[in-house]
């Protein structure tokens, strides 16, 4: 039996990485809430790279799964006075079942048609919550959305009202789902994932039903996702429509390519450089988007593996400098 | 020597603190909701202008200079409801005007209300002031229900003979309650609604609805969209010749700005519905014109207006209630009457709703522009708004 090393261990390495950016994110940003917004994306981020980075499924749907979350736990929180748990279970089951639907036909194609399907998806969800607005509330939203207290068997955790009690809980949440993720990627069938995104024939060849696996995997990347849309509904009080946008998944696209696909502490960065981008740029100059796309075209055409790739790479770069000094500096020792 | 010179800087910084501290109590900041960015940045920036302008022009209150602090929605709600969270728990930010989305304003208000704040907002909700009401939510914008009525009657009133009327309308709340609005008056003034088409909150190209439109041989084209739609389905109505058809009336413009983008030859002939018109004559709206010249070298338009007049009456307010406590200055507000730039308005303690004028303009042909915005002639204006009885609002 091998001993798990730093790179494979789901609880050392980026773990510890992420665990770090949780617990400092708080103290260095300006608010809680910005914070907590960030770790919601990384949540839908990390729900994507599964997809995008470990499988190779360019999907427009991940707006579906985090609006239909949204929308399913605040529905079950507002007509059926779900707990937090129970509307969190919810908005997964519901990322899931929606996931599984998107996945189960789109998958039947590959390539651009597969995109397609997934864009034609993420269209007719955005009609249908447009459509339903007695249960969406539309185009002005579903208000009133709670924000319930952690408690579990009727006794009451903590009161969430606050904007850091509910950031420690999303950072708890985020934490467990990051470490549910690398399990699932260090497993046998996280490696088959990223086998079939490396070569889809040859893993069917030898033996794999590759479709029940990129279905699985659609499936737990719609789980996530719903679990952040929830999350997001309870920290506006409000789940908007632009929640089930296309604009959605192309955010949270985005977040995940420029993070760094391949790479869960990628979506964390990639989250946080959008979310803060947004934050930051937009009272300085209104057309910000400009900048947003310069780096999206710097990052694919210069950091192909993302932010988190230019990291690594440059810690790479610089152990094999600090090893080349060495080597130079024990010669020129040995020399005198 | 040492010791006793660093108790005398300790004691200057506790002193100032101090002072610092119960100054600050009694400081007022307006936080203005706009989309400075994203893709309602242009009417964002004109309704900035106007809070600036407005916490510029009041001086102090309250014994200290009034703060001005814009909030970047960048047009989305999520964005803008958890900034004003932050602003709330963060510099507990308490006195909010804007908001150009529905669902911003909406959600916002539910936010500010939870903290016993107060929102004036010009968003198009009905409601803001209806069903969501509550105690933090002022609107200043005319809803829907005066919107129909005081342009559909007026046109009814003066031409009898248009009696055969077409709506093309967006599918969603807000054009749904200008459609009721509009069939509620066909009903009673006897006017034939040969049809209706709906269209999508993305819709962009209009032909087929008005080619639709033009089958059905109306005396009036009814547009109930709003901001770049109702701009497109007029633009492409013009290319149609419906003009030389029929009279085209857009029920919801947004005013100088969209009048700018269109220019005289569209606009001419075509009648408008407005919240706003620079050339109002009332003592308040010439005070405006005459200011926003020096400041900007510019007409005010409808943001710039409906949020230095919101921002002022929220300071009014304040001035008024003596403190900057919340629920005293929503109480403050409540049946308030002042001198507005549509003359005067009031707001009704009912709904928060301010009764104001609402416009109908007719637009001139280039020759008879008077100057570069004199677009349109007013050909009336009045107030039309749901009795008391009828508001759907039941905030206690």
């Amino acid at each position: 039996m091998t001993k798990p090393n730093a790179q494979t261990s789901i609880f050392s390495g980026v773990t510890l990485a992420a665990l770090a950016a949780v617990i400092l994110m708080p103290l260095v940003l300006p608010s809680a809430t910005l914070a907590t917004e960030i770790l919601i994306f990384a949540m839908a981020a990390l729900g994507c790279n599964l997809l995008l980075g470990y499988t190779g499924l360019l999907s427009f749907g991940q707006g579906i799964f985090f609006g239909g979350g949204a929308y399913i736990a605040s529905l079950s929180m507002i007509h059926l006075d779900f707990g937090l748990f129970g509307a969190l279970v919810a908005a997964m089951i519901a990322g899931s079942l929606l996931a599984t639907l998107v996945g189960a036909l789109a998958i039947r194609r590959t390539g651009i048609y597969f995109v397609m399907l997934t864009l034609a998806f993420s269209q007719m969800a955005y009609f249908l919550a447009y459509t339903l607005s007695d249960w969406t509330g539309g185009d002005n939203g579903l208000l009133d959305v709670p924000r319930p207290a952690l408690s579990l068997f009727g006794f009451e955790l903590a009161d969430l009202t606050s904007s850091y009690a509910f950031y420690a809980f999303v950072g708890v949440l985020f934490l467990a789902i990051f470490v549910f993720a690398r399990r699932v990627i260090h497993s046998p069938f996280g490696t088959t994932l990223v086998a079939i995104r490396e070569n889809e024939g040859r893993a069917s060849a030898v033996g794999f039903s590759t479709n029940h696996f990129k279905l699985l995997a659609f499936v737990i990347s719609g789980g996530i996702t719903g679990i952040a849309g929830a999350l997001y509904a309870m920290l506006l009080n409000f789940a908007p429509l632009s929640n089930i946008e296309l604009l959605m998944s192309e955010n949270i696209l985005i977040m995940t390519i420029i993070g760094g696909t391949g790479s869960l502490l990628g979506s964390l960065l990639g989250a946080g450089t959008i979310v803060l981008l947004g934050d930051l740029l937009s009272s300085i100059w209104p057309r910000w988007m400009i900048i947003l796309g310069v780096a999206l075209i710097a990052v694919v055409l210069f950091m192909p593996s993302g932010l988190w790739g230019g990291v690594e790479s440059q810690c790479k770069r610089w152990k094999e400098r600090r090893c080349t000094a060495g080597k130079t500096s024990g010669k020129a020792q040995e020399a005198k | 020597m040492q010791a006793s010179k660093w108790k005398k800087l300790l004691t200057v910084a506790v002193l100032s603190a101090a002072t610092t501290a119960v100054c600050s109590a009694e400081e007022v900041t307006v936080y203005g909701v706009k989309s400075l960015s994203g893709s309602f940045a242009s009417y964002g920036k004109y309704a900035d202008m106007g809070s600036k302008l407005a916490v510029e022009d009041y001086g102090n209150l309250l014994g200290s200079p009034v703060r001005y602090q814009a909030i970047d929605t960048e047009g989305n709600a999520g964005k803008a409801v958890r900034k004003v969270q932050e602003a709330i728990s963060q510099q507990g930010a308490r006195f909010f005007n804007g908001a150009t989305l529905s669902s911003t304003a909406l959600a916002i208000g539910k936010e500010v209300n939870k903290v016993g704040g107060v929102f004036m907002t010009p968003a198009g909700a009905d409601e803001l002031t209806g069903s969501d009401c509550n105690m933090a939510t002022f609107r200043w914008s005319v809803p829907t229900y005066g919107a129909i009525h005081e342009t559909v009657e007026p046109m009814i009133k003066a031409h009898p003979e248009w009696k055969r009327w077409y709506t093309i309308t967006p599918q969603y709340v807000f054009g749904e309650a200008l459609l009721s609005n509009a069939k509620a008056v066909f009903e009673a003034e006897g006017i034939e609604h040969v049809g209706n088409s709906y269209h999508s909150l993305q819709e962009q190209e209009f032909s087929g609805y008005l080619t639709n439109a033009m089958a059905a041989k109306p005396d009036v084209l009814l547009l109930l969209n709003f901001g770049s739609q109702s701009s497109n389905a007029l633009r492409q109505a013009v290319n149609f010749g419906l003009k030389n058809q029929m009279k085209i009336l857009v029920a919801w413009s947004s005013g100088l700005d969209q009048l700018q983008e269109l220019g005289a030859d569209v606009a001419e002939g075509v009648y408008f519905g407005a919240q706003y018109w620079h050339t109002v004559d009332t003592p308040m709206n010439k005070a405006l014109v005459k200011r926003v010249r020096e400041a900007y070298d510019m007409n005010p338009n409808y943001p710039m207006a409906a949020d230095y007049i919101g921002t002022t009456v929220i300071l009014d307010a304040i001035a008024k209630a003596g403190t900057t406590e919340g629920a005293a200055v929503a109480k403050a507000l409540e049946a308030t009457s002042y001198q507005g730039p549509t003359g005067d308005e009031v707001v009704r303690a009912a709904d928060h709703q301010v009764l104001k004028n609402y416009y109908l303009l007719k637009g001139k042909a280039a020759s008879e522009m008077q100057d570069d915005d004199d677009y349109v002639e007013i050909v009336s204006s009045g107030k039309s708004f749901p009795d008391e009885s009828s508001l759907e609002c039941t905030r206690s």
